[in-house]
């Protein structure tokens, strides 16, 4: 992969994209066009990592593109001053409050901002509180410097920054999230919506007297409340290929690849 | 070579005190003593050096009578051929790496453990414990059997010459002559458990907070090693942050070195 083939008179460019893992499937799919469209001129990789590693790998010139699925921290915009931060959006996309699958069909189909708050506060801690069995939650956190958490936190307790002291276990990765709520039938965490699946169920948020469900439906007309921007963030000003599959992204051929791997594309139509 | 060996490790340990300096001029002694660990806001590492100690310990616990009892099996029952069987399995399995420990861990025996003690979830420090205690298995079993090895027969002759039973041979003549280098072994293989990163991070909960009561195996924890793991990557290069994390390297450093210099003192005993 990545052979300086096709055309002798142009050297092979690299492009590395790291950070958010929520953003990861949107830049690996559309990498993979974009490097067949190129003609091996351009080799890209994709990395995981997080948002607060996208965010410092870009900064910091580690990496050509950072991923995020949150907005970057004025202590970052601070740390990263020069040659300074600019945010690119490629779509939009949903937190939601997942629940094992088990909790889910016992009756607990919507929880409110208060009773989340508490259950991350270790306040509730038995999900019969909450209309669930009789059984203790398990609740799981994220790594502090994460995009899903930082927007899930400003939701809940209004600071992006915001401690759990509840928490049971603090996993890192989307992936890593849906794999703990599906080996457990008891737990509670945050989880993209790009993400649910049988096992890990988002509830519907309950807000004013009516339950708002996490659909991509609920996030395009802005009823959902954890929604969140994609972005991607590149130190001064992009150039060449990197401002080329920058630019795909962002076109009607990436956006389509957006909507597909499951989130709602910039321009909606 | 050994010269440049040493000026790696003496260039390693200076960038690690150099890197340490920030966190360690801000917070001086509530950095080892501090239990709260928020970045951006304060870093106390107790609870990784507690979490490294515990599941250190757990391990050892688990792993010394199997190891020992399975070295003294080989050396003393088992036929030659059998033996060098033994020594090659477990010289394979002493190789692999730490990863696949760790998949096997979270496959595995987080749901065991979850299932056997009735726990909410897996993720703790016995599961941790118990996992390293299968990494370093080998390594003590080959290292300590070398030693029960190499005690000269006459020992052996003498002993059975004298009237003593097999067992009382083992127990009498050639364990006392082989405990140095047993020894050795065991903190040699403690060495290697503490520094296990990527089994134990994927296992151990990562919870920066000391169990409640301490001596609590059910509960999750976070080791040096897990937390470095878990955190390095978004701090890379700069800043209070990176500074901590240095310096929860440089404990981590002294840690192993300490353990290390105990079992070659050993060892040396042996040759």
């Amino acid at each position: 992969m990545g052979a300086s083939t096709g055309n002798a008179n142009e050297p092979l460019v690299r492009i590395s994209v790291v950070g958010s893992t929520t953003v990861l499937p949107i830049a690996t799919r559309t990498a993979e066009q974009f490097v067949k469209n190129s003609n091996g001129e351009v080799s890209i990789t994709v990395n995981g990592g997080g948002s607060g590693v996208g965010i410092q790998s870009a900064g910091s010139g580690r990496a050509d593109i950072g991923m995020a699925s949150r907005e970057i921290t004025p202590r970052e915009k601070k740390r990263f001053q020069t040659p300074g931060l600019r945010t690119y959006v490629v779509g939009r996309d949903a937190v939601a409050c997942v629940i094992s699958s088990e909790v889910y069909s016992s009756g607990v189909h919507a929880l409110s901002k208060e009773q989340i708050g508490d259950i991350y506060l270790g306040k509730i801690k038995n999900w019969k509180k909450v209309g669930g069995p009789d059984r203790e939650i398990v609740v799981i956190d994220k790594e502090a410097h994460r995009g899903t958490r930082h927007v899930f936190m400003q939701y809940v307790f209004g600071n992006e920054r915001a401690r759990a002291p509840g928490a049971r276990l603090v996993i890192g990765s989307n992936n890593e999230e849906q794999a703990k709520i599906s080996q457990s039938d008891s737990a509670i965490g945050l989880l993209s919506i790009a993400w649910m699946n049988d096992d890990v169920v988002g509830v519907g948020i309950r807000q004013a007297g009516e339950i708002i469900e996490p659909t991509l439906e609920n996030v395009r007309n802005n009823r959902f409340p954890i929604s969140r921007n994609l972005n991607l963030v590149i130190a001064g000003e992009p150039r060449g290929k990197v401002k080329e599959f920058v630019d795909y992204i962002m076109s009607p051929q990436g956006q389509k690849i957006v909507a597909e791997s499951g989130f709602i594309p910039i321009h909606p139509n | 070579m050994s010269f440049i060996s040493l000026v790696l490790i003496a260039g390693l340990f200076g960038f690690l005190v150099l890197q340490s300096v920030p966190i360690l001029a801000e917070q001086k002694w509530d950095f080892l003593l501090g239990r709260d660990w928020w970045a951006g806001e304060v870093y106390g590492a107790l609870p990784m050096i507690y979490g490294s100690c515990m599941v250190t310990g757990v391990a050892s616990l688990l792993v010394l009578p199997l190891a020992l009892g399975g070295a003294i099996f080989t050396s003393e029952f088992l036929s030659a051929k059998q033996r060098l069987w033994v020594k090659a399995m477990m010289e394979l399995f002493a190789g692999i790496t730490g990863i696949i420990y760790g998949l096997l861990g979270v496959a595995l025996m987080a749901g065991w453990v979850k299932d056997s003690f009735g726990l909410i979830d897996g993720n703790t420090i016995l599961t941790a414990g118990l996992l390293l205690g299968i990494m370093i298995l080998p390594t003590i079993l080959t290292l300590a059997e070398d030693a029960l090895h190499a005690v000269p027969g006459c020992y052996r002759d003498t002993s059975l010459s004298l009237g003593l039973t097999k067992l009382q041979m083992i127990k009498s003549a050639v364990i006392p002559q082989a405990l140095p280098g047993i020894a050795g072994a065991i903190f040699l293989g403690l060495g290697r458990a503490m520094g296990e990163t990527i089994a134990v991070m994927l296992v151990i909960g990562g919870l920066d907070k000391i169990a409640d009561p301490w001596y609590d195996l059910f509960a999750p924890a976070q080791s040096i090693a897990s937390k470095l793991g878990r955190e390095a990557a978004e701090a890379i290069g700069s800043g209070l942050q990176w500074s901590a994390l240095m310096a929860l390297g440089l404990v981590l450093f002294f840690m192993v070195m300490f353990l290390t210099m105990v079992g070659n003192l050993f060892l040396k005993r042996v040759r």
